[in-house]
């Protein structure tokens, strides 16, 4: 590594944005995939997995990607929590990684909704 | 870079370590690999981070979620529970010690909500091998800013306005400190930094230095450039080797970055840091010794003036910084001198770190603004006194600070009134004492510390402490007479008046305070032959509880000198002739059946 | 340095041989040579001289004094070395029963008690001693600095090859700093333990520092020590917090189980008992540390299963 010049302290700032981001606990978005035994057993891993790949591809900084529990319905998983900031979340059930990647697409980097996939809007809040 | 969606920050700080963490991240890295997550979950070793009488601790982020006291075999279902299926772990967590109910996330627990962390900026939170993460938050952006905008003397006086003074004990305004040696012709100049640390009960520097070197690094450059030095050391104690291991490799990243050698930012300003191991001597705090120590000479502390700023190290002009004043410099550059003045008292700006240790539940690091109240730092952060034992007083500064009883508890912290009360402000050991606490003992460990490290090269430090010593040993053990307490006070100021350093002059104020806020426990001591708090050997007696004695042996048969008799399941007691008052079976009993007695009770 | 009497009834001389014969209180009669005037050399002759004998202090270095002129304190008074030395020095220059023999060497002794002939050989001083009076302005002036004196202290000091290898790499390091030392104690001390004493006169000569500071500053801190240590080195700590949770009784307990008092090693060079003031680990307090293991909360009743578990792991080592 050469010598740093002062401008070089945001890029390095930016490369390891993300991880801060993730330590501080807070990001623009936040998307949950709840992992309990019915989630795993339907495939709540892959959508992980999926969501993971589609973050590091795009190098995505700001949205923290977290698990949680049983969401209580376990009829419908896989199933995906999304938060953006200053809005209600949002439930997606049903999912495959490809609706996954959709969804993240679209509403967490585009802000637009995927109605088809919705459970409900403004459900309650998981922690 | 890697993308992980949840970090571990275990802490590995000296005392985590001792209880085990290096076994827990192996265990945590085994099984986060068994339940192949080792693409989505990396494990962070950090400073310390959090509480340190609870460790191994560790913190999932970005959940905030804190779990402490872990033990190797609860790693696989944390791992499962937590990490894969997003399930906090309750049974782990931190327990609220009122409404002992669980608290999930750290920002929510007591003891962290009433911080203010300025100097621990970073702590818990980076990886402190890791110099990217530090610059990621902000570091580094302080140094550029002094480089590219502002002159050595526009950085001193934004110090001065900040009203920072020196976190090393005496609290000496930093920004006149380095006007002194800015202003002087003579070069080179030196900068040194000061981490000794060798106050018994402190470990805020190490803390620091474990937690975030490169703080320490940026706030060195800082003051150097602003004072002309080009040359710094690191004066850090062998003891620390953790803490010297993790500041060897900061510096050795900043090197590579460039942050550290020659033209530095392009600026054309150029700095080094050669880290000094000290060897275990208190005095080599002082600064004039520390300066000999590193010359290589006998560490005897010298005559002051000259100061160390007109002749310091090599003879040359030179500041000493403490950790701490220098871990606050890259925050005051960032956010300003005003918001930097505005945290505090008139007097003491900013915040203070504390290690809290003693009779405590929370014993640990803690940063809390100047000016708050010892009754918040020891109830509200600290939890209080654990197995619902009465507060006694608190011990601030070490051997040369003093004890604060019960009925100063709402002083505000800072630099004058501690001075008030006969205390310190010190460099920040707060050691909290209980019923249980002797303050002629304490007074007398303190005294026995203060004498065996002088130097020798005062009279009155080396025998006037001597001398102290043994009238407190007399006290202890029952030989106690009329006018000790006196002849106490008439030495101890004898010894602060003619003594040279800072070691002779502060020395005897541990007993001054005790014996100003104490002195019936001394006079129990004399008159009485009693020690009310039940801790000086000669005074007290060993006794069985008939009632709470089962008869399990235990303590008979771990008795080093067989003073215990009594058959199985009966009542045992013990010969008073025979017992040596080590307090093995205190420690062995099952049921609190050994009681330590006055000596009343036939 | 020892001192000897000798009798010499031949010598010719002032206080010269005289039979007791009459009643009177017999008076010492004789001379004694004395030979080595280091502290006990003078202590000696000075006695001797009060008593009334003439005598002959022989010295092999130029001057009187010998090496407590160096120290910086005494044992176990802790008073000034050059205190107690320096008026000794003056007396024995003036007293008329002594006559000193400086630069000089025993070359023979032949007799018995009562009556030796001693011959005494004289290095040249190539000065007229008895117009010289030590104002030291050549020394000043002499264009060959350190010549004087330095030759006959200079020792050579062996190491095994061993040593030397490990010495060279740490000499190397810091030869040329200032403030060299310290440093390079600490290295010897994670490299041998302990600081030996062959090792640090060749550290005396390496560095060209007097022995008698290479002393003062290993002496003056906590960290080193002068006698072997143990292979495991039992640390309890005094800090505060520990101290207060019954440190001090840990510590008993600690030079009960091993027989010794703290500051000692084992016979067997097993353990080594040290206290030390704080380890910064308050908040594990009390803490005791095994080398480089700390066990924190530590209680007294641990202390069997501690010593035990090192004892096995260390057996284990040595068959390995
Ligand atoms: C006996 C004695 C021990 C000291 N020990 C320390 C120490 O361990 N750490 C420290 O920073 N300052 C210590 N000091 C204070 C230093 O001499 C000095 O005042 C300080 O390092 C200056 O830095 P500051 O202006 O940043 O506080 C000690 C002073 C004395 C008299
Ligand atoms: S006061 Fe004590 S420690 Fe300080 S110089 Fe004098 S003797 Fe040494
Ligand atoms: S204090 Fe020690 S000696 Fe006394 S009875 Fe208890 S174990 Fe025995």
């Amino acid at each position: 590594m050469s010598k740093l010049k002062p401008e070089d302290l945001a890029k390095i700032t930016e490369k390891v944005k993300r991880t801060m981001l993730l330590r501080e606990g807070t990001g623009r978005a936040k998307v949950i995939v709840h992992m309990g035994t019915c989630g795993i057993a339907s495939g709540a891993r892959a959508i992980m997995s999926a969501l993971m790949k589609e973050i590091e591809e795009r190098n995505i900084k700001d949205v923290i990607l977290t698990t949680s529990s049983c969401a209580g319905l376990c009829s419908r998983e896989p199933m995906i929590t999304v938060e953006v900031q200053d809005q209600p979340p949002v439930k997606y059930v049903d999912l495959t990684p490809d609706k996954a990647k959709e969804i993240f697409a679209k509403h967490v980097l585009s802000g637009e909704i995927v109605k088809e996939y919705a459970l409900a809007f403004g459900s309650e809040r998981v922690p | 870079m890697k993308v992980y969606r949840t970090n571990v920050m275990l802490c590995t700080c000296t005392m985590c370590v001792s209880v085990g963490a290096l076994a827990i991240r192996k265990r945590l890295e085994e099984e986060i690999k068994k339940q192949n997550l080792e693409d989505e979950i990396q494990v962070i070793l950090t400073g310390s981070s959090w509480l340190c009488t609870r460790g191994p601790t560790l913190i999932v982020q970005p959940d905030d979620v804190v779990y402490q006291f872990l033990k190797e075999e609860d790693i696989p279902h944390l791992v499962e529970e937590h990490l894969l299926k997003g399930r906090p772990v309750k049974s782990l967590m931190y327990v609220h010690p009122e409404t002992l109910y669980p608290i999930e996330k750290l920002h929510d627990v007591p003891f962290y909500r009433d911080q203010r962390l300025i100097a621990l900026w970073n702590r818990g939170i980076i990886d402190p091998d890791q110099i990217d993460e530090y610059i990621a938050r902000d570091g580094y952006k302080a140094l550029a800013k002094v480089l590219k905008d502002m002159t050595p003397a526009e950085v001193v006086q934004e110090i001065a306005d900040a009203g920072l003074r020196g976190r090393g004990g005496a609290g000496f305004p930093t920004g006149r400190k380095w006007e002194f040696c800015r202003s002087n012709p003579n070069t080179p100049k030196y900068l040194i930094c000061n981490a000794d640390e060798g106050d018994p009960g402190a470990f805020m520097d190490r803390s620091i230095i474990e937690a975030d070197p490169h703080s320490l690094i940026e706030g060195m450059l800082i003051a150097a450039y602003a004072i002309g030095a080009s040359k710094g050391y690191v004066y850090i104690r062998i003891e620390y080797p953790l803490a010297i291991k993790r500041l060897i490799s900061a510096t050795a990243q900043a090197r590579e970055y460039g942050l550290l050698g020659e033209d530095i930012f392009g600026s054309g300003f150029d700095f080094d840091i050669e880290i000094f191991r000290g060897a275990g001597a208190f005095v080599c705090g002082e600064e004039t010794s520390l300066i000999h120590s590193i010359e290589g000479r006998p560490a005897e502390p010298a005559q002051k003036p000259p100061f160390p700023v007109q002749r310091g190290v090599f003879g040359k002009p030179t500041v000493i910084n403490n950790v701490e004043t220098l871990t606050n410099l890259p925050r005051i550059i960032n956010f300003g001198a005003e918001w930097f003045a505005a945290i505090g008292t008139e007097k003491s700006k900013g915040t203070k770190v504390f290690s809290l240790a003693g009779n405590i539940n929370n014993a640990g690091l803690v940063e809390v603004p100047m000016g708050i109240t010892l009754r918040r730092i020891v109830y509200d952060i600290g939890g209080g006194i654990p197995n619902g034992k009465e507060f006694k007083a608190v011990q601030t500064g070490g051997p040369s600070g003093g004890v604060i009883p019960k009925s100063l508890l709402d002083l505000p912290v800072d630099y004058e009134r501690l001075q008030e009360a006969g205390a310190i402000m010190g460099s920040g050991g707060l050691i909290v004492m209980d019923e249980d606490s002797c303050m002629v003992d304490i007074a007398k460990y303190f005294i026995e510390f203060t004498k065996d490290e002088s130097c020798g090269r005062c009279t009155s430090c080396r025998e006037g402490l001597a001398a102290m010593h043994e009238i407190l040993t007399n006290i202890c053990e029952g030989r106690g007479k009329e006018g000790d307490i006196e002849l106490l006070e008439e030495l101890g100021e004898a010894t602060k008046e003619a003594s040279l350093c800072g070691l002779g002059k502060t020395a005897p104020n541990p007993v001054l305070s005790a014996v100003r806020h104490f002195r019936n426990e001394y006079v129990a001591h004399i008159r009485d032959k009693k020690c009310p708090a039940k801790v000086c050997k000669a005074l007290i007696e060993y006794e069985v509880d008939k009632d709470k004695c089962t008869g399990c042996t235990l303590c008979a048969r771990n008795c080093p000198s067989q003073a215990i008799t009594g058959g199985k399941k009966k009542p045992h007691s013990i010969d008073r002739t025979k017992c040596i008052k080590c307090g093995v079976c205190i420690d062995v009993c099952k049921f609190d059946a050994i009681l330590v007695t006055t000596g009343e009770s036939p | 340095m020892t001192s000897s009497g000798t009798l010499e009834p031949s010598n010719p001389g002032s206080a010269s041989s005289q039979v007791p014969s009459d009643a009177s209180p017999p008076s010492p009669v004789g001379a004694v040579l004395v030979v080595g005037a280091g502290i006990a050399g003078i202590q000696s002759s000075l006695d001797l001289a009060d008593s009334g004998f003439k005598v002959y202090l022989v010295e092999n270095t130029p001057a009187i004094g010998g090496t407590m002129a160096q120290l910086d304190k005494t044992f176990p008074t802790n008073d000034c070395a050059m205190c107690i030395v320096s008026p000794k020095l003056v007396d024995c220059g003036r007293h008329p029963n002594i006559e000193l023999i400086t630069n000089a060497e025993l070359a023979e002794l032949t007799g018995t008690p009562g009556n030796f002939v001693v011959t005494v050989k004289k290095k040249p001083r190539y000065v007229d001693e008895d117009k010289c009076t030590g104002c030291g302005l050549c020394m000043e002036n002499c264009p060959v600095t350190k010549a004087v004196y330095l030759d006959q202290e200079k020792v050579e000091v062996k190491l095994e090859p061993d040593d030397l290898k490990r010495m060279r790499s740490i000499i190397e390091e810091y030869k040329d700093k200032e403030g060299a030392l310290l440093p390079a104690l600490h290295d010897i001390n994670i490299s041998y333990s302990y600081l030996p004493e062959h090792v640090l006169r060749y550290v005396s000569e390496e560095l060209d520092m007097p022995l008698s500071l290479v002393y003062q500053i290993a002496t003056f801190y906590n960290a080193f020590s002068l006698k072997p240590r143990g292979e495991y080195t039992v640390k309890v700590c005094m800090g505060t917090a520990c101290y207060i949770k019954g440190g001090n009784r840990i510590l008993e307990a600690f030079e009960r189980a091993l027989g010794m008092k703290v500051g000692n090693t084992t016979e067997d060079l097993t353990f080594g008992l040290e206290t030390i003031s704080c380890f910064g680990c308050c908040g594990q307090a009390p803490v005791v540390v095994v080398n480089e293991d700390l066990h924190g909360h530590f209680r007294i009743s641990q202390i069997p299963k501690l010593l035990r578990s090192y004892k096995e792991a260390g057996n284990v080592k040595t068959e390995a």
